[in-house]
């Protein structure tokens, strides 16, 4: 039961930022190919805007290794 | 399979204090700070030294984030201190993995000797409390009337005219309120966000190294190699935040009055 919970959470959980990730970085890659001299600075602040919303998944995945683990 | 524990092994026995891994490993990566700042220093002339360079650059990007954050560089100046030693101890901390013999090192019990310090919350939810809290004695000192009336908002009882001002000041005054939640939830999701990249880190490489004999040896380079990454990353994610909060405190008090 355990595994599975945890499963589900890591699953359904990293739907949400995997579509926030692509949305970024296809974003990102449109606003380089139209502006090439801006592209350092597009780079940077998509890193960073990524790993903000990875943040999700990674709550998802310290939940999940709550659920496993601490008993 | 390795055994995977969230919580911190102990190392050390000082009398009844337990010292734990992730302790001896902090200590370290602050010698290792102090030991890479004499060299730089030492180094440093007129004519730059390679790690020269390579500092002064990182001085250069964070002084231009912080201009841009607070919007004088003589400000900026104040605050470049506290922000890049925050991003060199995070920085040194992700990679501690990366350092030669760690791993090897084991205690009397089984434990590993050194840890990363960064995969104890203890120690991600301290750098983000004193993130936070030094956010708001800055603010504090700037103006302290301003700074209390963000958060318990009583100016909208004054100007009560007809009886949905009224209305408007009780939800005004439950806003506030709920930004005394978000500066709360604000240390939990920063030290989260660290703490919880680090471990999946760890946790991919524990369970990759684990799985049979032949995993044991080249297959965990790419995954060691995310992992440093993300350590990278999230190290100036870190210092960037922390920079965005202070800065959204500071120019919050210095504006409300």
């Amino acid at each position: 039961m355990k595994m599975l919970a945890a499963a589900l959470v890591m699953g359904v959980g990293s739907i949400g930022p995997a579509l926030g990730e692509a949305h970024v970085a296809g974003k990102a890659l449109e606003g380089m190919s139209r502006n090439p001299e801006m592209s350092d600075k597009l780079f940077t602040n998509m890193i960073v805007a990524m790993a903000i919303i990875e943040s999700v998944a990674i709550y998802c995945f310290v939940i999940a290794l709550i659920i496993l683990f601490v008993s | 399979m390795t055994e995977i524990s969230l919580a911190p092994e102990p190392a050390l026995e000082l009398g009844h204090f337990a010292i734990s891994n992730t302790m001896t490993a902090t200590v370290l990566t602050t010698l290792l700070i102090i030991v890479l700042a004499i060299f730089v220093r030492r180094g440093a002339g007129i004519v730059p030294s390679r790690a020269q360079v390579l500092f002064e650059s990182f001085f250069t990007f964070f002084l231009d984030q912080i201009t841009m954050a607070v919007g004088s560089e003589k400000k900026a100046r104040q605050l470049v201190p506290i922000i890049m030693t925050f991003f060199t101890f995070i920085f040194i901390s992700n990679l501690f993995i990366l350092l030669p013999f760690v791993s090897v090192l084991v205690t009397g019990e089984g434990f590993p000797f050194l840890r990363t310090p960064t995969t104890d919350y203890s120690m991600t939810i301290a750098l983000a409390f004193m993130i936070i809290a030094g956010s708001h004695v800055m603010a504090l000192f700037i103006s302290p009337l301003g700074h209390v009336s963000n958060f318990i908002r009583l100016k909208g009882f004054l100007k009560i005219r007809k009886p949905m001002d009224f209305l408007m000041a009780i939800i005004d005054f439950f806003l506030g309120i709920l930004e005394v939640v978000s500066e709360v939830a604000k240390v939990f999701s920063l030290a989260t966000r660290l703490f919880g990249n680090i471990v999946a880190g760890e946790v991919v490489i524990a369970i990759v190294v684990g799985l049979m004999f032949a995993t044991k040896f080249i297959v965990p380079i790419p995954f060691i190699v995310i992992a440093s990454f993300a350590g990278v990353v999230q190290a100036f994610v870190f210092t960037l935040l922390s920079l965005l909060f202070m800065s959204m405190n500071i120019r919050h008090a210095s504006h409300s009055h």
